[in-house]
């Protein structure tokens, strides 16, 4: 009964309160943060992958980081985005496993088209369409996507993420843009 | 059926420099980017790029919507995932300095982490019903025996407890556990409350 009682007040303190615990090595208050942050954390990644696959690997190998590299989160309040980076560059590390290289020839390939027009009829909600436009991205254009919009990266550290020039960068943002924008006219 | 590519409206909304007055949609995000200023004539006064702002503004927003409707959407985190997360840490990751204690014996050598006098300031709560240790600081050189300690201790506090008791009844609670249990000299325990909790169930909410 104590105990629950603690549980459940600490599932209710801010951030700040639980990461400093975790920070100080408390398991139950790191046990918050992962039930916390889990779902961001997986929707994010499905995001950058494309795909379901590996996501429970990359969000444990993201917590397990987190736990090892507590002191170096300065300020506490900031652990939501400091997860978001972490599992960020799990996601990256996993592309670049599968893809060492950006595939230059897929920039201008045209996108496979995945949705069918009776789900079109479907996407009424802006985040729908958009959620069904970025699917269709190549993969080096998803990829810049959401680490700048989702992610919060600039153009110089999706670069160095990605390990492409600044300039390529740019430019697969501005493709991943234009295609969004048009294809989001089209389902309005 | 028709390829659903072949949608007449596609081109409605122009992308390309033609469309826009000579400007790329690079450009125009850079110019979103800082907040339209200084301000661009060309771009404000150009049909082509003000559907573009728009689109782009538009576009920019959803992400993190996006994002918010995706996690939402996630299944309840099931107990079986928190145990495989916590089963793949170090439960000493955190030991910290080591501490010493004197020791009658010349060969005896005693001590206790900074870790574990943490986890003696943290149960030091449970004294104070509804408060909450966050993070907690020993600065001084724990390392030297009989150095000067000071303690920083972050706290949340339930809605409706005065602030200063609750801290009282805390720096009291963690004076006792520290004499009891180590020799460390503390010269202070600081007490911020950081975080009030609203939480009305503490004391009337059964399990």
């Amino acid at each position: 009964m104590e105990d629950e009682r603690f549980r459940r007040a600490l599932e209710h303190a801010d951030d700040r309160i639980v990461a400093g615990r975790a920070a100080d090595g408390d398991v139950e208050a790191f046990a918050v943060l992962v039930r916390r942050y889990t779902p961001m954390m997986r929707a994010y990644t499905q995001r950058m992958l494309n795909s379901s696959a590996d996501v429970d690997d990359i969000v444990q190998e993201s917590f397990v980081t987190a736990w090892q590299r507590f002191g170096e989160l300065e300020d506490l309040s900031k652990v939501k985005s400091w997860l978001m980076r972490i599992v960020s560059r799990k996601a990256v590390d996993r592309i670049r496993a599968l893809r060492p290289a950006v595939d230059i020839d897929s920039i201008d390939r045209p996108a496979p088209l995945h949705t069918s027009p009776s789900a079109v009829v479907e996407m009424r909600a802006g985040v729908a369409a958009l959620g069904a436009a970025l699917r269709e991205l190549p993969d080096a254009q998803r990829e810049c996507w959401v680490l700048r919009e989702i992610g919060g990266y600039s153009y110089e550290e999706i670069a160095e993420e990605l390990d492409i020039p600044v300039s390529t960068a740019r430019g697969l943002l501005a493709r991943a843009r234009k295609y969004m924008i048009v294809r989001m006219e089209e389902w309005r | 059926m028709t390829d659903d590519r072949e949608v007449p409206e596609i081109r409605r909304l122009g992308l390309e420099p033609t469309d826009l007055d000579g400007h790329t949609i690079e450009e125009l995000a850079d110019y979103l980017d800082a907040g339209r200023t200084p301000r661009d004539r060309s771009i404000e006064e150009s049909p082509g790029c003000q559907l573009a702002l728009d689109a782009l503004q538009r576009l920019h927003g959803l992400g993190s919507e996006l994002l918010d409707a995706e996690t939402a959407a996630e299944p309840e985190v099931d107990p079986t995932w928190v145990e495989r997360v916590l089963s793949g840490i170090a439960m000493d990751a955190r030991a910290g300095r080591r501490i010493p204690f004197a020791s009658e014996e010349p060969d005896t050598d005693l001590g206790i982490t900074e870790g574990a006098v943490r986890g003696l300031i943290r149960a030091a709560e449970a004294a104070v019903p509804g408060l909450l240790i966050g993070r907690c600081r020993l600065t001084g050189d724990v390392t030297a025996a009989g150095a000067p300690i000071r303690i920083e201790i972050d706290a949340s506090a339930l809605h409706g407890q005065s602030i200063p008791a609750v801290a009282d009844r805390l720096r009291d609670e963690v004076d006792r556990a520290l004499r009891t249990h180590t020799e460390l000299n503390v010269t202070a325990i600081d007490i911020a409350i950081r975080d009030i909790r609203e939480v009305p169930t503490w004391t009337e909410e059964k399990p």
